[in-house]
């Protein structure tokens, strides 16, 4: 009893010693010493299960003066021990349930490890799935694609802008001498009235075009200044790889007594071999290579395309030559045709079976300077190439051939048209010959549709008389060719 | 500046009124770019939202994006606008069906 007594104060400094483990491994070590000390005290609590035992340890430190009591008593009066000790259960159970919890779980959680130390092995820690860190850092992915779509409205936002104001500086400076010479200078279409707008239509955020109209020897003049795409950021990044410039195309369209009948064209080696593949008239009329313009004073860089020598001489005269020699680096290709019809056509079932129709145009390309780095100041140096197209209108329309010059381009003219018509004579024959049958068809509903017999019988009797006359016309001349071979 | 200084070079009653050319005349010519990246953007947004697929939908967000950069401006925009939004709603199903952050694909 005395042991008991000295016992419960170790116990109560045992509790206070602090341990990293827990004061609840404790009371367990203290249990099992305890258990060694004097089994039979507490054998009983032993054997009921572990949880009397921790809820009578746990006891002594709010209350130790009662439970002391059953503690203290014998064996012989065991039953009574238990009984209070089971009171006191209760008395535990409904003050401290949930610290009674948590002590549980604490025990438990040491006691799993001590008794099963295999399981340690087994236990598989498994990730707190990310969506439930809580932890904005996980859903880095996200945020770098955010960044990229705000990356992306952000250079649209640039790139449209500077767009607009590289358009606006060319206007501004071209502007005078465009009013100057037409009476429309900018007209979308679609109002009533012929009035000039003053400004550019704008197609994309890249694309702006101008109509003017209203002059001598012309008929109307088309500008476009196609520049970069430096709204899409996908073709700003690949033009990073492969640079390429700002252009500003020109289309003048002529009427046909503006112009004589030649195909000219002087530019860039590299646009001069592309566009002798891609043009339908530059490829028919001017088949021989692009020739070197040293003969007229131009740099190494150009190359000339004729279709004939005389054309080139009355075109290249020192003015035009001038102008070409000073601005060589801005001139991509210029191209006069009296037979333009735009790039060939890739047909689906054979040629077409009329010829295209052509205009006479006049086409200048001209490179903006600064290879996509442009400034809007940079707009000022394409004047001085809109004088030259200005000046080349007026010149086609003094220029005439001379009647050799004229004979030869009669010829080559009449030649491509009899080559396109051999090479669609097998697709007219077979035209001619599906809207024969046609006709015939068409014939023959009509005479079943007809509900009067009477009137039936006759139409089936001309169809048959009209068929039995060609058929007496093929045999005549079947026989008039033999005659004639023999 | 023009080359008859002497008399005015413009004419009122030779003025012709702007056609915009048509695109049957050179199909090369027109740009594909804007109706192929609205047809990717439209079969990359279905992927996402069948297979719910995290990377579909937002690839389908950035080609509804380029779509729109590339377009020209006579395009209907209620096009742009579904593009849009058919992206946008199967970004937003693939999170709603399941939250977790997208993963890469190292």
């Amino acid at each position: 009893m005395r042991s008991c007594l000295l016992l419960l104060p170790a116990l109560l400094l045992l509790l206070a010693l602090p341990d990293t483990r827990g004061r609840y491994n404790d009371e367990f070590d203290d249990g099992e010493d305890l258990a060694e000390f004097d089994d039979n005290d507490f054998a009983e609590f032993e054997d009921v299960s572990e949880d009397p035992t921790v809820e009578t340890e746990s006891e002594p430190p709010p209350r130790p003066a009662p439970s002391s009591s059953p503690v203290e008593d014998d064996e012989d009066e065991a039953t009574v021990e238990t009984e209070d000790g089971q009171d006191e259960f209760e008395d535990a159970d409904a003050q401290d349930q949930d610290m009674f919890n948590k002590y549980d779980q604490e025990e438990f959680e040491g006691y799993e490890s001590k008794s099963n130390p295999s399981f340690k092995d087994t236990l598989i820690y498994r990730e707190v799935p990310a969506h439930l860190q809580n932890s904005w850092e996980s859903y880095y992915m996200e945020i770098l694609m955010v960044t990229g779509l705000l990356a992306y409205i952000m250079n649209y936002i640039i790139g449209k802008n500077k767009n607009s104001r590289l358009a606006q500086a060319w206007f501004n400076s071209h502007r005078e001498l465009l009013e100057s010479n037409f009476a429309l200078v900018g007209d979308d279409g679609t109002s009533k009235e012929a009035t000039s707008t003053g400004k550019l239509n704008q197609e994309n955020e890249h694309i702006y075009n101008l109509w003017c109209s209203g002059r001598v020897c012309c008929e109307g003049m088309l500008i476009q200044l196609k520049f970069l795409k430096r709204q899409d950021l996908l073709n700003v990044l690949a033009r990073m790889m492969r640079p390429t410039c700002d252009q500003v195309q020109i289309k003048v369209t002529l009427n046909d007594e503006d112009m004589d009948t030649f195909v000219f064209a002087v530019g860039s080696r590299k646009a001069m071999g592309r566009l002798q593949k891609e043009m339908q008239d530059l490829s028919e009329f001017c088949g021989d290579k692009p020739k070197s313009g040293a003969k007229y004073g131009l740099p190494d860089s150009l190359a000339i395309l004729s279709e004939m020598g005389e054309v080139t001489d009355g075109v290249m005269d020192s003015k035009m030559v001038h102008y070409i020699v000073n601005h060589a680096d801005k001139i991509e290709s210029i191209h006069f045709s009296d037979q333009f019809s735009g790039p060939k056509v890739m047909q689906e079932e054979g040629q077409p079976l009329k010829l295209p129709e052509t205009k006479k145009t006049l086409l200048f390309t001209f490179n903006v300077p600064g290879m996509g780095n442009t400034s809007p100041k940079d707009m000022d140096s394409l004047l001085p190439l809109m004088n030259m197209v200005i000046y080349s209108i007026d010149k086609v329309k003094k220029l005439r051939l001379n009647r050799e010059g004229k004979m030869k381009a009669d010829r080559n003219r009449a030649r491509v048209e009899e080559n396109f018509l051999k090479q669609t004579h097998a697709q007219r024959q077979e035209a001619a010959q599906t809207r024969r049958e046609e006709k015939k068809r068409a014939e023959k509903e009509r005479i079943m549709n007809e509900e009067d017999p009477e009137r039936q019988r006759r139409l089936e009797e001309a169809a048959q008389r009209r068929e039995q006359k060609k058929m007496d016309k093929k045999q005549m001349k079947m026989k008039q060719i033999k005659v004639k071979a023999m | 500046m023009s080359a008859n200084s002497m008399s005015d070079p413009r004419r009122q009653n030779k003025i012709f009124r702007y056609k915009p050319p048509t695109t049957d005349s050179n199909p090369t010519l027109e740009d594909p770019t804007p109706d192929y990246m609205n047809l990717l953007g439209m079969i990359f947004s279905m992927c996402g939202l069948m297979l719910k697929l995290k990377w579909c939908a937002w690839i389908a967000v950035y080609c509804s994006f380029i779509s729109f950069a590339n377009s020209r401006s006579s395009e209907d925009t209620k096009q742009m606008m579904s593009s849009f939004m058919l992206s946008i709603s199967a970004v937003v199903m693939s999170y709603l069906q399941n939250p977790q952050p997208m993963s890469p694909p190292w």
